[in-house]
């Protein structure tokens, strides 16, 4: 592991607790309805793969992990904060919802629907980079229970019987036992893929794991399926305190360059907050957006003026073709 | 790789007429030869050829990395699409049948449909394969799929009804940076009375844009695919009666061409919209819609249809002439409608 990706990971890791803290306290009006658990065991698997901001990179869905692994993929929590409260500013001008978007600059790609379905669409992405040659490979979380739709089957099946460079993760439930993980065993067996089950171990090793994994992916050697253990079987501080100990003996860091981390993270979340409450809301005209590329879509001609001398409200619908 | 070329797209090379199987092929070949970026994927489209051989001989030329024989898994498959559409590719899926896109219908309404909106970006991808009753297939080989999809905005639709707009079509469909479904009538693959001599030259037919297939004055009738084949000769019928039909092929269903259809209203003030689908929610309910929002004045008469009947498509052969609309059907209600 790099220098720089340690201290990006500590600067991360740091962001990402603060984060979750905060969006804990935020009123219940304000806080978003899609989950916001950050994992920094997922903030590691996402560093693990390799970002650009040329769209040239690694592809990640955050999923219900999102904004940890947003983060790792340069999303910044001021960002997060506009797309969760589906501010004017957000990422996707507030049309869609969910905890992650798509920059597919940064490797972003969102989705906030059905379980299972980016695991599809990250096979095709994954399929595109190895049909291309390219050292690229696929990332997504998804919910632990996406392994009971015929969705993530289906996506799970392409991508092993391509070989697709994706890895997918699956993130835990609050709860379960050890008949999870034979489960998830047998699953990864069924499809002739390896699987990486997490739970504590240092993040050090987490890290190693997952960049071997990307490795053989991109070797052509295909899909990983990676398991967490759920949060209550972790201490997840103390791994990120066990990694920033790590950072100190193996670096050639002292406790001053964690605490200017640690303070420059904690300035990115609190800017963040400070700033939200500041940022204007949508425009209505947002709601008529293009939903094709070439065929604008039209306001409800009882929202237009009216031509009519008797103020009959509206106007005759035009002859441009609308939304459909 | 084979530099032999399968049968089914020569036709045009060898100056000799095509079906509109041949003329799907050949825009494929054609597009996958032009732009490195198309590919193909589908259940057995590859060693196989396809069910009706659509892309027979297309895996010894473009390999298996742009035909990709795909599990029996359309969701799986249209998603993946999605993915490679992201990132710069041009998938073309292939559903055996039209009836077998249902399982793709979340990927495509929830995912593909709405991408550009979310702020996903486009995403071009075509999902082309048969639609249709005639052949005897039953309720699950012989649908029509169009309006499980007209209400998804997002989408397009198209169905052609010749060799030279099939091939046009689906070449301006795979170049289009939104979502098409491509739907082609079975019947009309391999139809004797439906072979043409296609232009050598690369050309595409716009998405979005009906064209007169036979102009007249005293009605107007607006169909699609197998359909227009059958209101020709519905048309015919009349002539004899000295009423003069005008015939508009829709080509695109989505985005439909208002403007087309009121252009030709204007003119001869009755409408009969003739679909093969079945009646209820099928497209004649939303044209006469857009008819009555702005042409109403021109109107002469009820705006009439003319449909299969809402059933699913039955297996026995007598059923399924009586369940599909007819050139009969046609000249009876084009006859009321002249009389109106």
């Amino acid at each position: 592991m790099s220098g720089d990706a340690v201290e990006d990971l500590l600067y991360q890791g740091f962001q990402g607790r603060l984060l979750e803290e905060s969006l804990r306290r935020m009123p219940p009006s304000r806080r978003p309805r899609a989950a916001t658990s950050i994992d920094v065991r997922a903030i590691v698997i996402a560093r693990a793969m390799r970002q650009t901001v040329d769209g040239r990179g690694d592809l990640c869905c955050p999923g219900p992990m999102s904004p940890g692994p947003a983060l790792a993929f340069g999303a910044t929590p001021l960002e997060f904060l506009r797309h969760v409260t589906r501010k004017g500013t957000s990422p996707a001008s507030a049309r869609a919802g969910g905890t992650s978007w798509t920059d597919l600059r940064r490797g972003l790609i969102g989705w906030d629907g059905a379980r299972g379905t980016m695991t599809q669409v990250l096979a095709g992405a994954a399929l595109a980079f190895a049909q291309r040659g390219q050292d690229r490979a696929a990332l997504v979380f998804e919910r632990r229970s996406a392994i009971e739709t015929g969705a993530w089957h289906e996506g799970m099946n392409f991508a092993a019987a391509q070989r697709a460079p994706v890895i997918v993760v699956l993130a835990p439930p609050p709860r379960r036992g050890r008949r999870d993980r034979a489960e998830i065993e047998g699953v990864a067996r069924g499809y002739g893929v390896g699987l990486l089950w997490f739970g504590g171990e240092p993040l050090i090793d987490v890290f190693e794991s997952v960049a071997g994994a990307r490795r053989r992916a991109v070797a052509g050697e295909g899909p990983s399926l990676i398991a967490l253990a759920p949060r209550t079987d972790v201490d997840l501080q103390a791994s990120l305190d066990a990694f920033t100990e790590w950072a100190l003996a193996e670096g050639d860091r002292t406790g001053g360059d964690l605490e200017s981390i640690e303070r420059a993270a904690a300035a990115g979340v609190d800017h963040a907050l400070g700033r939200i409450g500041k940022e204007p809301d949508p425009d209505p005209e947002e709601a008529l957006a293009a939903v094709r590329t070439d065929t604008p879509s039209i306001r409800p001609w009882t929202r237009m003026k009216s031509p009519r001398p008797d103020g009959l409200a509206g106007t005759a619908p035009s002859g441009a073709s609308g939304v459909h | 790789m084979s530099t032999d070329l399968p049968a089914q797209v020569t036709r045009t090379r060898e100056g000799r007429p095509a079906t509109v199987l041949e003329a799907i092929a050949e825009a494929l070949w054609e597009e996958m030869e032009r732009d490195e970026r198309v590919f193909l994927l589908g259940e057995d489209i590859g060693a196989y050829g396809g069910a009706f051989k659509v892309t027979r001989g297309f895996i010894d030329r473009f390999g298996p990395a742009r035909v990709i024989d795909t599990p029996i898994s359309e969701g799986g498959f249209t998603g993946a699409a999605a993915g490679a559409a992201h990132m710069g590719l041009r998938p073309v899926v292939e559903m055996q049948f039209m009836d077998f896109i249902s399982p793709a219908y979340d990927v495509l309404t929830n995912y593909i449909a709405t991408s550009l909106y979310r702020g996903a970006g486009p995403l071009p991808l075509v999902v082309r394969g048969p639609v249709g009753g005639g052949n005897r297939g039953g309720p699950f080989h012989s649908q029509n799929v169009e309006m499980a999809f007209f209400h998804t905005p997002g989408l397009k639709i198209v169905y052609p009804s010749t060799p030279r707009d099939a091939k046009g079509l689906l070449k301006s469909a795979i170049r289009d940076d939104n979502p098409v479904i491509f739907e082609e009538h079975k019947g009309l693959y391999r139809a004797p009375y439906c072979r043409e001599l296609l232009p050598r030259d690369d050309y595409a037919i716009p998405l979005g844009k009906a064209r007169t297939a036979l102009e007249g004055e005293d009605l107007t009738i607006v169909t699609y695919g197998l359909m227009v084949h059958r209101s020709l000769e519905a048309a015919a019928e009349l002539a004899k009666d000295r009423i003069r039909a005008e015939v508009i092929d829709l080509r695109t269903l989505l985005p439909l061409d208002e403007d087309a259809i009121v252009a030709s209203l204007q003119k001869t003030g009755k409408l009969l919209v003739v679909h093969e689908d079945t009646r209820t929610g099928g497209i004649a309910g939303e044209i006469a819609m857009r008819v009555n929002e702005r042409a109403f004045e021109w109107l002469d008469g009820p705006i009439l249809r003319v449909t299969a009947i809402d059933a699913p498509v039955p297996f026995s052969g007598e059923l399924e002439d009586y369940f599909l609309p007819s050139v009969a059907d046609v000249v009876t209600a084009g006859r009321y409608l002249f009389r109106y």
